[in-house]
């Protein structure tokens, strides 16, 4: 069986502090363990002044700027899509011109619109994450 | 209104049925957003904005869970991408996070807030969550997506170093 380190010990012991573990096997180890004993402590004395405190609460009202944004966010929604597809429609015609080579760049302008939609909007427009995933 | 028929209603897209939601828990999402940005006008945009996509996001919403669960992670994601964002000599607004209770001098709180300060991110969101939302470590695997083993290392990790920093505040007075 592996030994039990201070730190093991000292980590059980807080959880058994909080009511999430069962301290039965620790006691004799830190009855034995100077180190131990002092870090657990102060580490005690952290929880009790953490324990004594709350957060701070202010007067908040969010939601005349959250309406606002919802209905901005709406009205943004759908014209830079329109405009989009108005520009890649006049660029498809434009291709469609017969005996007319516009060389590379021409061919590049759709993939430019596209990225400057993401630069102007700052992040992917498409993608709102639900799920329980940090992004980083 | 309950949180369920709020949320249907706002799915059938009536966006007064929404107030209900942000009324009701934008209090305690500041508070969480604070706890990782430590700045309140921050906090206070990244909670907006968060709700803001919840709105937009509200077809998606899971019924399996609470409404709050399900936006405290829209919330999480923005505030670590503020983060993230954000310049490193900025300044932090020196509004106080925390309330002491009686009995608790405003130098132990000021000491407190500089020391969870110099914590990261992540530490400073689970001692916050834990010691002032009380969430037990079950309900802290759940809202930080990590298994429990990892809640009790890292909520000892951080109150270590909350303690290390905390003694050498205090070294430093003297």
């Amino acid at each position: 069986m592996k030994e039990l380190t201070c730190e093991d010990v000292l980590m059980a012991q807080m959880a058994a502090a909080d009511g999430e573990e069962n301290e039965e096997q620790l006691g004799a180890h830190i009855a034995g363990c100077a180190n131990c004993q002092h870090e657990l402590k102060q580490l005690q004395t952290l929880d009790h002044l953490l324990a004594g405190h709350a957060f701070s609460e202010s007067n908040l009202d969010l939601w005349p700027a959250v309406e606002k944004g919802i209905a901005k966010r709406s009205a943004l929604s759908w014209r830079p899509f329109a405009l989009i597809g108005l520009l890649l429609v006049v660029h498809k015609l434009l291709e469609m011109l017969p005996a007319q080579d516009l060389g590379m760049m021409f061919k590049l302008v759709p993939l430019v619109i596209v990225a400057l939609l993401f630069v102007f909007i700052k992040e992917n427009p498409f993608r709102i994450n639900t799920e329980l995933v940090l992004e980083r | 209104m309950d949180d369920a028929e709020a949320i249907k209603r706002c799915q059938q897209g009536e966006r007064e049925a929404f107030r209900h939601l942000v009324e009701r828990y934008q209090k305690r999402a500041v508070a969480h957003a604070r706890a990782i940005l430590f700045s309140r006008s921050d906090a206070e945009d990244a909670v907006q904005e968060s709700f803001i996509d919840a709105f937009k996001a509200i077809g998606t919403f899971d019924t399996s869970r609470t409404f709050y669960e399900w936006f405290y992670v829209l919330l999480r994601n923005r505030c670590y991408k503020m983060t993230a964002r954000r310049r490193p000599t900025e300044s932090l607004d020196e509004a106080l996070l925390l309330t002491a209770q009686p009995g608790m001098s405003a130098e132990t709180t000021l000491g407190l807030e500089k020391a969870l300060h110099s914590l990261t991110c992540e530490e400073r969101e689970i001692v916050c969550l834990k010691y002032f939302d009380g969430l037990s470590y079950d309900e802290l695997a759940t809202h930080l997506q990590i298994p429990r083993g990892t809640v009790m290392s890292r909520l000892f990790n951080a109150r270590r170093r909350l303690q290390r920093k905390l003694s050498g505040l205090r070294e430093q007075e003297v």
